[in-house]
């Protein structure tokens, strides 16, 4: 039962927001389902830190679970929250009416929850397809050219690349029925890491499994050359959703990743998978990295960011070790951080300014001072500055490529760095500096919307300076899964 | 031995041919309608083949999953498509970027590639050859329908094909999976195809077509 409120909460919560017509009601009705969410989720993280790890028929919760759900609670807390003031500047239309929008929400949050949560190969393979089914109306919620054609691309994206996972599940399922395990167990998370390291599976499917598993969630991680629906998606998605699938579903899709990662590397070393990851987590950081420089629209460039951090996570998780692992999963949470506010702060750009387009945007230093302090920060946060927390998980990452004398991945993450350093300034400085251009009737502000914005920057100053016990214990357990 | 039991092991065995005959007729359908019922009879083969399989392994789990798919892809999904083809108004034609000459050489080495691809992975265990390169020339059919064919509809039809694909390639090396991950499985597969509906009747109304190549403002 443990297991089943954080699944049950958002499932029932987006039936009952469907209901509500009134705004008011249904801001409250969202805040009290994620208010009841999140206790849910607190409850569950203190029971698996107490007796290590529960287990179900179809779901299991350890700490590695315990982490990604910790994320999720806090960024849906900080994006719902957000949401409500944000929707106060959105239009009554037949679908995108805020109660559609909540419902839709809590649907999103019930799958991504679900794929944490899921002990069986099967049940993640069905729970990642519906995170893009829940988040494609999301994608698409606005109804304009843009948001249409994102969304179909989306769809279909995501829906062919989830689709070679499948393939790779079944293949995977075959390697384990072939080295003997029965037809119901084959596809248990627990059962089979127990059986990966006593009995024989074929090396070759394994393998197989994997690169198919890695091109499938990978296209959801987002990795290059699989990452062609993400920038569209991120920039025509209404601001909190952007938020969510940068923050949240990619994190989603890198656990579910992962989890095959643990029971591959047990079966056939740590070699194949590591160097798969780390040659996708590359490729993804140079590419997304150059992209960036040549971006035109801000929440593009945003997530283009987010592919680049993709990239840096899966080659923390490559490299292994402590430090590597450490410093990947700590940088999960910490890029969820700052990219929320990053996309937050681009949302109020755009209700000052009615655009996106950096080069139309000048003097926004003086005309729009909050957005901008939320914008600086942001960027200083995600280029990896001190004293931001990103810079501690990057830096460990970077020692652990040192340390196992990988000097060639240490030095083009170094070298791609610096390149987004000069491209964040760049543009952030084009759109900061300068006299303002634009007449500004009256910025919006929203108490609530900055109030989000300022807890996200604290945080991502207190962790750069010292990561809360709490947050530390939580980190260890996780980490202990993977290894 | 028995009637049946002669006829069940002739279906598994042979269905890899005719699985191979709709793939070729799939590249060279002209029609939406034509490619439509195409499918469906695709999916009537394979109902066959699960139903074979059922009854040699008398197993109730797969009888229940063939009388699933029979539902779902061969009466269900060609139907919605019809009603969603006389619904959009859509013109008839599949709009191919290849002539029908090119799509069916293209297939034909796809083909050609599947059993090559397979040769190395049936060795060791005992899958029919046949049927697990047909499950790979489907996968890699609808990829090429998805990416060849203009139409919105077209594409969702290219990714059905492709699941087909999956579905047998399970079917064959394990027997399927459990029954609740397919009927998971089917349900995903159901629930997205609605969106992509709805989504086709927004282009619809938004851009007044439904040719899914001349979506392009979003670059870069």
């Amino acid at each position: 039962m443990v297991l089943l409120w954080p699944l049950l909460i958002p499932l029932l919560g987006s039936i009952a927001l469907l209901g509500c017509r009134d705004r008011r009601i249904a801001n409250w009705a969202a805040l009290a389902f994620c208010a009841a969410e999140t206790a849910a989720i607190g409850n569950l993280v203190w029971r698996v830190h107490k007796s290590g790890a529960l287990e179900g028929q179809y779901l299991r919760a350890d700490g590695l679970t315990s982490f990604f759900l910790v994320n999720i609670a806090f960024i849906m807390v900080l994006s719902l929250v957000y949401a409500t003031g944000y929707l106060q500047h959105m239009g009554e239309g037949r679908f995108t009416s805020p109660r559609w929008f909540y419902a839709l929400v809590n649907l999103f949050l019930f799958t991504m929850v679900g794929v944490c949560l899921s002990a069986n190969l099967g049940v993640l393979w069905i729970m990642m397809e519906a995170t893009t089914l829940a988040s494609a109306l999301l994608v698409g919620f606005y109804n304009t050219e843009g948001a249409i054609e994102a969304g179909w691309k989306y769809l279909v994206v995501c829906t062919v690349g989830i689709a070679f996972a499948l393939f790779g599940t079944i293949v995977f399922y075959l390697a384990a029925v072939k080295a003997g395990m029965s037809h119901t167990s084959a596809l248990d998370w627990s059962a089979l890491l127990a059986a990966v390291s006593q009995k024989q599976f074929d090396p070759n499917l394994m393998r197989l499994s994997f690169v198919f598993i890695l091109v499938g969630y990978g296209t959801k991680v987002g990795f290059v050359p699989m990452h062609s629906w993400l920038p569209d998606a991120h920039a025509e998605a209404p601001t909190p959703i952007s938020a969510m699938l940068s923050a949240i579903l990619l994190n989603c899709a890198m656990y579910a990743l992962l989890r095959y990662e643990i029971l591959v590397s047990r079966a056939i070393g740590r070699e194949f998978p590591g160097a798969l990851l780390v040659f996708f987590g590359l490729v993804s950081i140079v590419v997304a990295g150059l992209l960036i420089l040549v971006q035109r629209d801000l929440k593009r460039m945003l997530a283009y960011s987010s592919v680049e951090h993709m990239g840096i996570i899966a080659m923390g998780m490559g490299l292994g070790g402590t430090l590597g692992l450490l410093g990947a999963l700590l940088h999960t949470f910490n890029h969820s951080v700052a990219k929320s506010l990053l996309f937050f702060g681009a949302g109020n750009v755009r209700h000052n300014f009615g655009t996106l387009r950096m080069d139309r945007v000048t003097g926004m230093g003086r005309s729009a001072p909050l957005t901008t302090a939320v914008l600086v920060v942001g960027a200083l946060a995600i280029v990896g500055m001190p004293p931001f927390s990103l810079f501690v998980s990057e830096f460990a990452i970077l020692s652990e490529s040192f340390l196992q004398s990988r000097y060639l991945v240490g030095g083009v993450f170094l070298t791609v760095l610096s390149i987004v350093f000069g491209g964040f300034v760049y543009h952030l400085f084009r759109m900061t500096c300068g006299e303002p251009q634009q007449v500004l009737p009256k910025p919006h502000f929203t108490r609530t919307e900055y109030a989000v914005m300022f807890i996200a920057g604290i945080l991502l100053l207190f962790f750069g300076i010292r990561i809360p016990e709490v947050f530390s214990v939580l980190l260890h357990e996780a980490v202990k899964v993977l290894q | 031995m028995e009637f049946a039991d002669v006829a069940a092991v002739k279906v598994v065995s042979t269905s890899a041919v005719f699985l191979m005959m709709t793939i070729v007729l799939l590249a060279v359908a002209r029609r939406i309608s034509t490619s439509i019922l195409v499918f469906g009879l695709q999916s009537a083969i394979i109902t066959a083949q699960v139903a074979g399989t059922a009854y040699l392994e008398r197993s109730i789990e797969a009888w229940v999953v063939a009388g699933l798919i029979f539902v779902v892809k061969v009466l269900g999904i060609p139907y919605a498509f019809f009603w969603l083809m006389e619904k959009l108004k859509s013109r008839r034609d599949v709009q191919a970027a290849t002539t029908p000459a090119q799509s069916v050489l293209i297939v034909v080495i796809m083909i050609f590639v599947s059993y090559a691809a397979v040769r190395s992975y049936t060795f060791g265990i005992r899958v029919p050859e046949d049927a697990l390169a047909a499950a790979v020339a489907l996968i890699l059919t609808g990829a090429f329908l998805m990416v060849s064919r203009r139409k919105a509809l077209m594409q969702m039809l290219g990714l059905l094909v492709l699941e087909n694909g999956i579905f047998l390639a399970a079917l064959t090396t394990t027997f399927g999976m459990p029954l609740i991950i397919e009927m998971g499985i089917l349900f995903d597969v159901l629930i997205g195809l609605l969106l992509m509906g709805i989504f086709a009747f927004r282009i619809r109304d938004t851009f007044e077509h439904l040719d899914v190549s001349r979506l392009r403002r979003l670059r870069g």
